[in-house]
């Protein structure tokens, strides 16, 4: 094969692998903290994606408008589940997942008032919509993709595993009850995973537009693809999603290069499901509570 | 004692060298032992010992990590627990479990889920085969309910009956699927003496029949009088096997067990 | 003593004396078949959808109601009916009725294998994979043009005939619907007091069953739970297929994720535990909808869909943080405060 096509899919899958694993990371947290599937996740994107347009086609910087629209989105979050799992927190697990989904409902009713039903875009960072590298031409967003995204796992590493709060986080999901006697308020720490998440997604959002483009109904397909990455590398473990998402990405990017027609999206996805099917737990967990 | 062979049967039931180990905490540790058909088998021993995770064994639900366990002969490691059930064997659990989504009579009749074939197709057309197995299923059912004197308690809930009660409703659903090898796990616990009494006539009724009993209990008094065949278990080893006045003289035993309890005093 | 089990269940709170049940359907039925009678055409034609909807939610509530799991996917299999009935009508000239049945027999064997790979899964990644298979289900239809014209759909779908007598009138596909739809109500509740219905109770750990009792007393647990599952699907794929003689063109996104969390909106709102709670499930969904059709324009402009999703979010919201039981259990109540029971 040739080595300048072999570059670009292997490019073009990590940029798909570091979407997918964002995505993931943002289910990971909430999940880790609250056992909770939150299938909001993917309108927090969406929401990113579209404040930032706004924004930005209103005259604000780049970087102000991400950061607005990152705070605007968490702060959405935070409502997500200050008015509607702390009430539930006493419900079975199900229960929540389908509160999230009701929610996830609302605000994309809200996004499709408000923004209609056009795809928006933005134009890639740095306005370079493709750049050369080696021999192979990517999208001028997939070097920002794939940084943003390793800053983002360095960071929650960093997060998770040095600071107090992180690791008061971890506790929580591990040992709730221990961590309860050791003074940690439960859901001061679930309020947090839902705003880290929401804002997470939000970035995730303003990063994809100049890609995929954004609209209204996104949510619930990147939900989807989102949830079934993490699952597949192991939801429980951060480096199960990590590998989740870099696999679903290789796959559907090996799959478009070599398969001619549109079917990579189906082929990838089959796949994926059929993993899960055969590792249980995802690729990564051994057997023990999942 | 191992080799006690009633007339020319294989015994119902044959252990061999169980042993099974929950991370570091060896539950049990290669217990074996044969049963004879038709025998009343009471296994006795202090809380832990792993009485019931040898029941658990036996039906099923638990695999065993090393040793086989024989029914008539046939080896069932590993065979899913509802064919077990099909084989013959069902188990009575400590805590019952009685559905609390159906009436006592229903209870008992998924007991006699195994004695139909009814299917999906039969019981939503209610095609004449399905009623007449319903039927039959329910007369089985109200049999079995009137061998524990609850006939009148057919249509209540479980929940509203006394322990005692539903300790019987249990007894009944897990006859109802004609097993010949009851696995009953503490049924005396929880139980007044009449109810007592009330069992142990059923038990013995029982072996009438050529049912077999395996029964995991702490009062041993109340079964050294019925029970042909006493096991005693001590942190997952078998430390006697034999008639209940061998046991009660066994020398290891009245140290584990009896001692400890004068200690406890 | 007669040997009417029925007879013999009276007060369970749940499934409760069958022969009331079989009543409640006669009258019910009564009901539905005089009202297009004194309707017009569009009120009839809103009840075709609710319909629809019913026949599809009975499933789910049949699937969530005895075995505890959640589907999000149920939009794929309500597709799988469609569209393979569409294929086969169009394509292979297969007549209607027949293409029912086999799509209903191809959407089965699809669950069942589906289902014994899912049930080994734990409970919320379910809910995941269905949701991944929804969308699977999606783009599989969207790649293969050749088959499933693709983004376009099918067109130019044959209607389907009673008795030879074919028509497009309203009353023929209400009458139509509604017949399908009690009909699958009853066997619904025939399977619910049987020896099938016993052993899904039996195994739902959610509502006082217990999966080592049931084992140990010889059901098999799997076997069950894909079962059910496969009739939730054969459900789905009847209203899919006839889904598509009805609207006679069918495309992809009406079977996207929406429609799927739509449908278990419906079976949570009217109560998982019995399949009349997808009546009052779909009947409450599509009176908001249309409720919300009509009057937003008015007060407030804006797409209308958007008002909908966000009245089904508040609804879902609403519903479990207060009514977790759902619709069904209220109002069962409130209709046998006016019969007495009799002991």
């Amino acid at each position: 094969m040739d080595f300048s096509i072999a570059l670009q899919i292997f490019l073009s899958g990590l940029n798909l692998g570091c979407i997918y694993t964002a995505l993931g990371l943002g289910f990971f947290i909430v999940y880790n903290v609250t056992r909770v599937l939150n299938l909001a996740q993917g309108e927090f994107v969406m929401l990113g994606g579209m404040l930032t347009v706004s924004l930005y086609t209103a005259g604000t910087p780049l970087a102000a408008a991400i950061a607005i629209s990152v705070v605007i989105t968490s702060l959405v979050g935070a409502g997500i589940y200050r008015a509607v799992i702390y009430p539930a927190r006493k419900a079975p697990g199900v229960t929540k997942v389908f509160l999230t989904l009701g929610c996830a409902f609302i605000i994309e009713g809200i996004a499709l008032r408000v923004w209609g039903w056009e795809f928006r875009s933005l134009p890639a960072f740095f306005n370079t919509p493709t750049i050369k590298f080696w021999d192979a031409t990517i999208f001028g967003q997939t070097p920002w993709v794939i940084g943003i995204t390793l800053l983002m796992v360095i960071g929650l590493f960093l997060f998770f595993g040095r600071t107090i709060h992180g690791k008061a986080l971890r506790a929580c999901a591990n040992e709730p009850l221990g961590a309860k006697t050791m003074g940690i308020s439960i859901e001061r720490m679930a309020l947090f995973s839902f705003i880290l998440a929401a804002g997470l997604g939000a970035v995730v959002g303003a990063l994809i537009t100049p890609l995929t483009m954004t609209s209204y109904s996104m949510g619930l397909p990147l939900t989807a693809k989102g949830l079934l990455a993490a699952f597949v590398g192991g939801i429980t473990r951060a480096e199960g999603v990590i590998l989740g998402g870099i696999i679903y990405g290789m796959i559907e990017s090996i799959t478009a290069g070599l398969i001619p027609g549109g079917y990579h999206g189906v082929i990838a996805l089959a796949i994926l499901i059929g993993i899960l099917l055969i590792r249980r737990r995802g690729i990564l967990v051994t057997a023990g509570k999942g | 004692m191992k080799d006690e062979i009633k007339q020319n049967n294989i015994p119902v039931l044959e252990l061999n060298d169980i042993t099974m180990r929950f991370g570091v905490l060896t539950v049990l540790n290669g217990v074996s032992f044969s049963v004879p058909e038709g025998n009343i088998l009471v296994m006795i021993g202090p809380n832990g010992a792993g009485k019931s995770t040898l029941l658990k064994l036996i039906s099923g639900l638990i695999l065993p990590q090393k040793g086989d366990i024989l029914y008539h002969g046939k080896r069932i490691n590993g065979i899913a627990p509802d064919k077990i059930t099909s084989l013959g064997i069902t188990q009575l659990f400590q805590d019952i479990q009685l559905f609390s989504n159906m009436s006592v009579i229903e209870n008992v009749m998924v007991g006699c889920h195994l004695r139909a074939r009814t299917g999906l197709l039969s019981s939503g057309l209610r095609l004449p085969s399905g009623r007449v197995d319903e039927r039959n299923m329910f007369d089985t059912a109200m049999t079995h309910l009137s061998m524990v004197g609850l006939e009148d308690k057919a249509s209540s809930n479980p929940n509203s009956l006394s322990w005692g009660q539903q300790k019987l409703v249990g007894l009944a659903r897990a006859l109802a699927t004609g097993s010949r090898l009851l696995l009953l796990d503490e049924p005396y616990s929880g139980l007044l003496t009449f109810e007592v009494n009330k069992l142990n006539n059923l038990i013995l009724e029982l072996k009438k029949k050529g049912i077999t009993s395996l029964i995991v209990e702490h009062l041993t008094d109340i079964l050294m009088g019925i029970a042909d065949q006493v096991i005693v278990l001590d942190y997952g080893e078998k430390i006697a096997d034999g008639t209940p006045s061998e046991v009660q003289k066994n020398k290891r035993v009245i140290e584990a067990y009896l001692g400890e309890q004068v200690t406890e005093e | 003593m007669p040997f009417n089990v029925r007879d013999m269940i009276e007060k369970t709170g749940r499934i409760s004396s069958t022969n009331q049940q079989y009543l409640a359907a006669g009258m019910f039925t009564i009901l539905i078949m005089t009202i297009p009678l004194g309707a017009g055409a569009y009120p009839n034609t809103v009840m075709i959808e609710v319909a629809f909807y019913s026949i599809v939610t009975m499933g789910l509530i049949m699937l969530t109601g005895f075995t505890g799991q959640i589907s999000l996917g149920h939009a794929a299999l309500f597709g799988c009916g469609a569209y393979v009935s569409a294929i086969l009508t169009t394509r292979y000239l297969v007549p209607p009725w027949p293409a029912l049945f086999l799509a209903a027999g191809f959407t089965g064997a699809i669950a069942y294998a589906v289902g014994r790979a899912m049930f080994r899964l734990h409970g919320l990644i379910l809910a995941g994979v269905t949701l991944a298979l929804n969308l699977l289900f999606y783009y599989l239809i969207g790649s293969i043009s050749g088959l499933t014209g693709g983004a376009m759909g099918i067109m130019n779908i044959p209607p389907l005939s009673v008795a030879g007598y074919t028509s497009q009138s309203v009353l023929f596909n209400y009458y139509l619907l509604w017949t399908i739809a009690i009909l699958l109500l009853i066997f619904s509740l025939n399977l619910a007091d049987s020896r099938f219905g016993r052993a899904l109770r039996s195994i739902n750990t959610h509502a006082g069953g217990s999966e080592e009792a049931a084992q140990v007393l010889g059901v098999n647990i799997m076997k069950y739970k894909v079962w059910v599952f496969v009739l939730s699907a054969v459900y789905a794929s009847i209203a899919g297929s006839v889904y598509a003689h009805y609207t006679r063109i069918i495309e992809p996104n009406t079977f996207m994720l929406q429609f799927s969390a739509l449908v278990a909106l419906m079976a949570i709102i009217g109560g998982r535990s019995s399949p009349w709670g997808a009546f009052l499930g779909a009947g409450l969904i599509v009176s908001i909808r249309q409720l919300l059709r009509e009057f937003m324009p008015l007060i407030i402009g804006g797409p209308t869909g958007s008002y909908e999703l966000i009245a089904y979010g508040v609804i879902l919201v609403v519903a479990l943080l207060f009514l977790p039981q759902g619709l069904f259990p209220i109002v069962k109540k409130a209709i046998l405060r006016r019969k007495p029971v009799s002991q």
